[in-house]
């Protein structure tokens, strides 16, 4: 087997084990999905896959896991949030009834919605930005979901953020563009680290504002 | 002195058995009780990944962890609210 030597003996001991496991329990959620009738039972059971994935990944040991972790967990989100969507809209188009869009009791006229929404979102964004990478697009994009949210409760109309895509996909391209700086031209590595950093902050903050943008619409529709 | 590998095999039997549970197991044609079973294989994945000292990776399959079941939660409810055959 062919491993470096900074690997240390007790990582590369785990790695059969962990393989095999991933493999075992990938094996049993597939069998489990292809005998599966009913779709929300398959969707489940796509999460026991997800779960076989990760652990694969995992067992690399390195930071390169942990580097490929990160991506491969927002991916199984993104997949299981869209799946549910497709089902519960075909569900609804078949029956023609509608069912809540929070199916419990959710009142949001808490206090802190009206007396300090602006606040809170505007250190949530400015700290999110201190952090920059990941973390840091997570904590603005909840900056920015926090403001929609209690904008809404309040009534009062929001602006129409229909740049937000088009960020998104900017940002994604200057992190693509700052990982090809490190292997093109490996002298600018700080340019090169902060492009990727900020891409992907912006990228994760507006993936997180259109998430309550597309609450929002729904609010709006019913 | 406890050995780290304990850790790890207890996770690798929580994720295997975990997930024989949520194909097979007793009950499972509800699919709360589905949805619950995936808790499991998640745990088992959690003390995996520390076992590695995965710690961001672990930080955050907590916070995608709790989302993810809130999602599978909402789909059930939602779908049976609507009066689908589960």
């Amino acid at each position: 087997m062919l491993v470096p030597e900074l690997v240390p003996a007790y990582t590369v001991s785990l790695f059969l084990p962990a393989l095999y496991a991933g493999l075992i329990t990938g094996f049993i959620g597939l069998l489990a999905i292809s005998f599966q009738k009913n779709d929300l039972s398959a969707l489940i059971l796509t999460d026991i896959v997800g779960l076989a994935m990760l652990v694969i990944v995992a067992s690399v040991g390195t930071d390169l896991a942990e580097a490929l972790i990160l991506p491969g967990l927002v991916v199984e989100l993104a997949e299981i949030m869209a799946i549910s969507e497709i089902l519960m809209s075909r569900e609804m188009r078949k029956t023609g009834k509608t069912a809540p869009l929070l199916p419990f009791p959710f009142t949001a006229d808490m206090e802190i919605m009206t007396t300090a929404a602006n606040f809170i979102a505007v250190i949530l964004v400015v700290y999110g930005v201190f952090l920059s990478g990941f973390t840091g697009g997570a904590i603005a994009g909840g900056g920015i979901i926090f403001y929609v949210i209690s904008r809404k409760s309040r009534g009062l109309p929001i602006k129409i953020w229909e740049g937000i895509a088009g960020i998104s996909g900017i940002a994604w391209a200057i992190w693509l563009a700052g990982f090809l700086i490190f292997f093109v031209a490996p002298d600018y590595w700080l340019l090169g680290l902060f492009m990727s950093a900020f891409g992907i902050l912006l990228k994760v903050a507006s993936k997180m504002g259109l998430i309550g943008v597309m609450a929002r619409e729904e609010f709006k529709r019913e | 002195m406890i050995e780290t590998q304990i850790w790890f095999y207890t996770g690798i039997v929580l994720l295997v058995g975990g997930s024989i549970a949520t194909a097979i197991g007793p009950g499972v044609k509800d699919p709360i009780i589905r949805t619950l079973n995936t808790e499991i294989p998640a745990i088992g994945l959690s003390l995996i990944f520390l076992t590695y000292n995965h710690t961001i990776a672990l930080l955050t399959y907590i916070a995608a962890s709790v989302i993810i079941t809130m999602i599978l939660l909402r789909v059930v409810v939602r779908m049976e609210e609507m009066g689908a055959e589960l």
